[in-house]
């Protein structure tokens, strides 16, 4: 709080943080009675198997380095909460002398409004992001993710929301921006749900991969076929329709409703008269152009409920389950225990099979929890490694060596890969990073920081929708360096010398030094090393005359570093 | 990510090329092509650059959106029930005629070849495009780098001052960006809608070029120190995309025609679609490898005839004026003018004159670098409905556009572990029109 | 005349497109130009008769304008041609390259001297018997101001031949004195070149029709309303009635429901009612009020009509359309034949 004499116009840095931390002691606080409860020890004895798990695969005995107190908050706050946390939760962190504080701090962080926020725009981001932004399907995932909703759940609502939710149409919006293309319906729900990209197998039996054939393509697209959606923007089902292919031999084929195990569904014959079926395809046909008409009937036999069925099925949900147990692996490592995720087949095994079959056993029995498997996750050591050690910290030399053991230490989970911010993680981020860090630190710890996270990600919205999505190979596009150098937001909005900002708030400290200090902790969660100091404290004194700009410069330059821009 | 195969991984020499290179990498582990891009970013590029900036080739792509009449341009049927009310006139070239809508062109066919037989039977807008602008049929799951993304990569310096794809769209309808693929944002193009200048390309008022120079340079400076104790390829792909900023805003004057002769901007004339082709030679002069100027919107469904004197006019006002303007600075050697869409029209005629989607018999263009200027390669029936010489793909062209630039077209990216050839399977450059 | 009677007595379908016809006094013969770049007469007296063509050295391009006169038949197309022919001997007689680009429109006036408009702009005057050219005049721009070449579609002489108006692309109307060729008057349409800023950047309209009001004092115009996209012919037909003297509009007659080009205009002898035809991908014929712009009757055709003749004393009209040609009564059975071939 800036003081109304004009004596004080400069505070002392430690003063403020003290008062952070009196402001968010609640935050870890909430879990702390949870903690001790049966669910927490499950947890914390599926973080143990995991552990187990990496450490039997590491016959090199790789040399392994665990993550600062600071290092795994910022870490666990981007993974759970979708952004960095205050200069008051990593100061509160490193003050927190318990044994068993990571345990607190990510079950206050996935009770937090934060999760379910930051949980909804990663399946958005998954499920339909990268073909629309839509608002309503977002507001539906919200309420999904706020109640830690069961996975099997979320897919039969979006799977069938005609059989789970009829009168909500937010959760058609997956069905809806892919009906045009029956082919990117069936490959996308493939690859989404079942890890499985069976788009090599359209022309030909996939070239190299046995487990798929022509026919588990045109199986798949068979379950689509029929699916269509009226005018009013209900989902439905026709009567008929079967896919028609052409194998490499030219001979022509009717495909089976046949599942990606091999299990076909048989259809049962159609026992409506003709007159009667030609009328139901009418009422269909009318349906769909005519927001008026009235909604058709629906058949017996569904094939895409049908398919929805069958992966739930007991023979068949392990399929389903490994699926996102392996995605959401990789979402914490970087990389899947099988990789690439849309390659899960017999000639692409994984590399810890017993780790993946613990888990989703565990993931099925706990009915599809999503929210205990990334617990266990994030309380794994293997998730608090750091990053490689470079030449110079590393014990070996030589170059070779080091990038078998870097490769090999990717593959293993035996060290962290960094893993570039989603747009929405970066957006936040630099939100919080460049705001009042006493302000947003008060917010964070108000009640009212449910409502206020939702502003947030109001507010971060138009550049999370500017920023690429980081695919398999992502690389930092050159248009996102020049957002960041020249546009007028960055300038004049994120960088404001008011008191909202952090440059502002910066600009009320006196010590330069301080300064420093104050500002790589809003930024990068750390202090500055003795090197930065002296590089920045020399910027500084350069430049004494244009103390805003220095401070805008530096905050800047802090933002726009790789340690900002990439979770490690 | 490193990717080396354990034993006989081969010294990396000075002769080694890109595309040695790329081979090489290719054939490791399958980690993936996310590996080789970062790989490429952290060996030291220097010597590649030298052998890339040598060959210094571009490509400029007059894209004509929503698909131009092959009738009313390249291959008229004059005469003929489908042919329209159009004449054909001979050109400079014995032997080849073309529409009377492109006179200018008439005289301008010794650099450029006529394709008269693409035969690429996806005649909608979204599909077709995919199609054309990529070279192959769409396939769920992998996300093909587009024409520009790959020339981009293949002709462009990873640490160029200029962009290396630079894209103009304005007209709203059929607009779309364009993606680098499984290639990664750094073949991203840069992509002009409304205004002519690139956003955010120009240093804004409120800071000094001093201070702008200086922040780069703590932030290279930290970046440097974390690099020390943190090396990983991804933070380096980040650099160099902040290592490009100052570049490309130094850049900023290449899209500004005002710096242009008033005799030059005359010449290309007052239309936007004349003044963008300006800018494209201004990015290719000036080493910008890969440059697409959309003229939007040829779909003439209704009065095609009087929608080609009005397009076609600009078309073949701009299209002879730029020919001329690289011939005459003696960049067309190194550039290559594409003039294509995503189709053509139908043969016949409708009932409000126009002519529809058709994707079964239609032309393009090829002029400049490595065409064999004043071929015509292919031929339709005497009505244009059917191909019966010299059938051409999607694949075929573009196997032809990276022969013509000497890109080997069979080569493959890796994908993972699938090799994806950058021309698709099966594709056979078109050697007749080729030096 | 009952409107609301019409109907298409007779209809002759062919493989081609049908932009103009012509009807000598006598009623008992049409010709029509085509898009095979020829000129059929087809007997009206004998309906089922074979067409004839007329010699093979004529035009090269669609036939889009015709106008006969006495023995003699002119005709005009995208040839920039102007061809005199023996309506006897069905052969030429005289051949003038007329204009430097397509030649939209002709017309003749009763003192024997023919107009011609073309896309290089000018209107041409020519002497009906000699050929010769007596003038060449223009009070339009060769390009839009978009920089794209406009085009000069359509002309119109006004009942006692002492007016003509010219029409173009962009919307602009000339009114000009028929003997000095001194302009007179001008009027503006804007609306009807529709060009499109910023979704496909061209345009699709055109002033494509004008007819003088049988007093000469007031002005038809024809073509095309707003379109959303210009892809197609999908705007309201449109017409627009001016008072000549002022420039004042008294009259914006859209209809959305028969979109397209409004592509002919003719006013009834006693100027009350106007009737239009034209089309998108089908064609219309449409009556309307010309005091309050009421549509009094529309009928639909199979195809888009180009060309259109009234008589009003007999009430028979002929439309000349993509692939038909129809006589059209107003009460009388109908009689579909079939494709009747050419000679």
């Amino acid at each position: 709080m800036p003081s109304p004499h004009p004596d004080h116009r400069y505070r002392s840095p430690s003063l403020a943080a003290s008062v952070i931390i009196i402001a968010v002691i609640n935050l870890l606080s909430a879990g702390a009675a949870w903690c001790d409860s049966d669910a927490a020890r499950q947890i914390i004895q599926l973080a143990e198997r995991i552990d187990q798990e990496i450490e039997s695969q590491n016959a090199d005995r790789l040399p392994r380095q665990t993550l600062s107190d600071a290092g795994y908050l910022r870490r666990v706050t981007l993974d759970l909460a979708g952004r960095i946390p205050t200069i008051a939760e990593i100061k509160q962190y490193e003050d927190l002398d318990l044994p068993d504080k990571r345990l607190q701090v990510t079950t206050s962080l996935i009770q937090s409004p934060d999760f379910a926020y930051h949980q909804r725009n990663e399946l958005d981001t998954f499920l339909l992001r990268p073909l629309n932004h839509d608002r309503e399907w977002r507001s539906y995932l919200l309420e999904a993710t706020k109640e830690n909703r069961p996975w099997d759940s979320i897919f039969r609502e979006i799977m069938t929301p005609e059989e789970t939710q009829p009168e909500d149409l937010r959760p058609t919006a997956f069905l809806k921006h892919r009906l045009g293309d029956l082919d990117k319906l069936a490959n996308d729900s493939s690859v989404i749900w079942f890890g499985v990209n069976i788009g090599c197998a359209k022309c030909h039996d996939h070239p190299l991969v046995d487990d798929w054939k022509q026919e588990h393509y045109y199986g798949i697209s068979s379950f689509f076929k029929r699916t269509y959606r009226s005018k009013k923007g209900l989902i439905g089902e026709r009567f008929d329709g079967k896919v028609k292919f052409d194998t490499t031999s030219g001979e022509s084929k009717d495909a089976d409703f046949m599942f990606l195990t091999g299990t076909k569904v048989t259809e049962p014959e159609l026992s409506l008269d003709a007159e009667v079926l030609k009328q139901y395809q009418e009422q269909i046909k009318k349906a769909e152009q005519d927001d008026a008409a009235e909604t058709p009937p629906q058949p017996l036999f569904r094939p895409r409920q049908q398919l929805v069925d069958l992966a739930l099925s007991d023979q068949q949900q392990r399929f389903f389950a490994k699926n996102i147990v392996n995605r959401t692996w990789a979402r914490f490592f970087g990389r899947g225990i099988v990789h690439p995720l849309d390659q899960i087949h017999s000639g692409n095994p994984a590399s810890h099979p017993t780790l993946l079959a613990i888990l989703t056993d565990d993931f099925i029995n706990s009915g599809y929890n999503v929210q205990r498997l990334i617990h266990a996750i994030t309380l794994s050591v293997a998730y608090s490694q750091a990053l490689p050690m470079t030449e110079s910290d590393s014990p070996s030399h030589g170059e070779n060596k080091l990038e078998n053991q870097s490769d090999r230490g990717v593959r293993y989970f035996q060290h962290a890969e960094p893993r570039p911010l989603s747009p929405h993680q970066l957006s936040l981020s630099l939100l919080i990073a460049t705001g009042n860090p006493e302000k947003t630190a008060e917010q964070i710890s108000n009640p009212d920081w449910e409502q206020d996270r939702g502003k947030l990600e109001e507010r971060s919205e138009g550049l999370a929708q500017k920023l690429e999505i980081p695919g398999e190979n992502f690389q930092v596009p050159v248009s996102e360096a020049l957002w960041f150098s020249n546009s007028s937001e960055m300038q004049n909005q994120y960088l404001g010398g008011g008191k909202d900002h952090l440059v502002g708030y910066l600009n009320e400290i006196e010590d330069p030094s301080a300064i420093i200090s104050q500002a790589m902790f809003a930024t990068l969660g750390r202090e500055a090393t003795s090197e930065e100091q002296v590089v920045l404290s020399k910027y500084f004194e350069q430049r004494n005359e244009q103390r805003v700009d220095t401070i805008k410069n530096i905050v800047w330059a802090l933002v726009c570093s790789p340690e900002f821009r990439f979770n490690h | 990510m490193a990717n080396h195969a354990d034993s006989g991984h081969p010294k990396q020499s000075d002769s080694l090329d890109r595309r040695s290179m790329m081979r090489l990498m290719g054939s490791a582990s399958g980690i993936g092509l996310a590996a080789n891009m970062n790989q490429i970013t952290a060996l030291g590029e220097s010597r590649l650059n030298d052998q890339l900036r040598a060959s210094g080739k571009r490509v400029i792509l007059l894209w004509l959106a929503g698909g131009a009449s092959q009738l009313e341009t390249w291959d008229p049927k004059p005469g003929r029930p489908t042919g329209g009310p159009f004449a054909q006139i001979q050109t400079t070239v014995p032997g080849i005629g073309i529409s009377e809508l492109m006179p200018k062109m008439s005289t301008h066919l010794e650099d450029t070849a006529i394709i008269r037989s693409l035969n690429t039977k996806i005649a909608d807008h979204g599909t077709a495009y995919e199609l054309m602008d990529t070279g192959r049929v769409k396939e769920a799951g992998v996300d093909f780098p587009h024409l520009g993304a790959i020339l981009a990569r293949e002709l462009g310096n990873i640490e160029s001052k200029v962009p290396d794809y630079v894209s103009m769209y304005t007209s709203t309808e059929g607009r779309r960006k364009g993606s680098a693929g499984f290639l990664g944002g750094r073949y991203n193009p840069m992509f002009l809608t409304d205004a002519m200048m690139p956003e955010n390309i120009q240093r804004l008022e409120s800071i000094t070029d001093t201070d702008h120079r200086e922040r780069a340079e703590l932030r290279d400076t930290l970046s440097k120190l974390f690099a020390r104790h943190h090396s990983h390829p991804s933070f380096e792909g980040h650099n160099s995309a902040y290592g490009r900023v100052r570049g490309l805003m130094a850049s900023d004057y290449l899209f500004d025609i005002e710096r242009e002769p008033e005799s030059i901007r005359a010449q290309y004339g007052p239309t936007q679609f004349g003044q963008q082709c300006l800018v494209a030679r201004r990015l290719v002069e000036a080493g910008v490898p890969f440059v697409k100027v959309a003229r939007a919107w040829w779909d003439s469904h209704g009065q095609n005839f009087e929608t080609h004197q009005e397009l076609c006019a600009d078309l073949d006002h701009c299209m002879s004026t730029l020919l001329d303007d690289l011939k005459e600075r003696g960049l067309l050697e190194n550039t290559l003018v594409i003039s294509l869409g995503e189709f053509g029209r139908t043969p016949s005629i409708n009932g409000s004159l126009g002519r529809d989607h058709f994707a079964s018999a239609w032309s393009c263009t090829l002029s400049g670098c490595g065409i064999q200027g004043g071929s015509v390669y292919g031929k339709t029936d005497e009505n244009g409905n059917t191909v019966v010489e010299g059938e051409m793909s999607a694949g075929d062209l573009y196997s032809t556009i990276f022969a013509a630039l000497g890109i080997d077209h069979t080569k493959e990216y890796m994908l993972g572990s699938r090799p994806i050839p950058i021309a698709d399977f099966d594709s056979t450059p078109c050697y007749s029109i080729l030096t | 005349m009952n409107f609301s009677a019409l109907e298409v007595s007779k209809e002759w379908h062919l493989q081609e497109i049908l932009f103009c016809l012509a009807i000598n006094p006598n009623n008992d013969q049409l010709w029509f130009g085509s898009s095979d770049s020829k000129i059929y007469q087809q007997s009206l007296s004998n309906e089922d008769s074979e067409r004839i063509s007329y010699g093979e050295s004529g035009h090269s391009s669609y036939v889009t304008g015709m106008v006969i006169a006495g023995d003699t038949l002119i005709s005009c197309g995208y040839d920039k041609k102007l061809i005199w022919w023996d309506t006897n001997s069905h052969e030429p007689i005289r051949n003038i390259a007329a204009h430097d680009k397509w030649i939209r429109r002709i017309c003749v006036t009763p003192d024997g001297r023919l107009f011609s408009v073309g896309d290089d702009m000018q209107c041409r005057v020519w002497d009906l018997k000699s050929g010769d050219l007596i003038a060449s005049f223009s009070d339009h721009a060769a390009t839009t101001p978009h920089h794209f070449p406009s085009m000069l579609y359509a002309l119109a002489l006004s009942d006692d031949g002492s007016s003509l108006a010219t029409g173009d692309r962009v919307g602009h109307v000339a009114i000009w004195d028929s003997h000095s060729f001194e302009k007179r008057a001008e009027i503006k349409t804007p609306d009807l070149y529709t060009w499109d800023p910023k979704q496909r950047r061209h345009s699709i309209g055109g002033i494509r029709c004008l007819s003088f009001s049988p007093d000469g004092t007031k002005m038809a115009v024809g073509g095309m309303g707003k379109v959303g996209n210009i892809d197609h012919l999908d705007g309201a037909s449109r017409i627009e009635i001016f008072e000549i003297g002022t420039g004042e509009r008294l009259q914006m007659i859209e209809d959305a429901k028969h979109k397209g080009l409004v592509e002919q205009l003719r006013w009834s002898p006693d100027g009350k009612f106007i009737v239009s035809a034209g089309g998108d991908h089908k064609g219309f014929i449409a009556f309307h009020e010309t005091e309050t712009g009421k549509q009094v009757h529309v009928v639909e055709h199979s195809g888009h009509i180009h060309g259109l003749h009234v008589n009003f004393q007999t009430e028979t009209m002929f439309t000349a359309a993509h692939q038909r040609l129809a006589k059209w009564s107003f009460g009388q059975p109908k009689e579909t034949a079939e494709t009747t071939p050419t000679s």
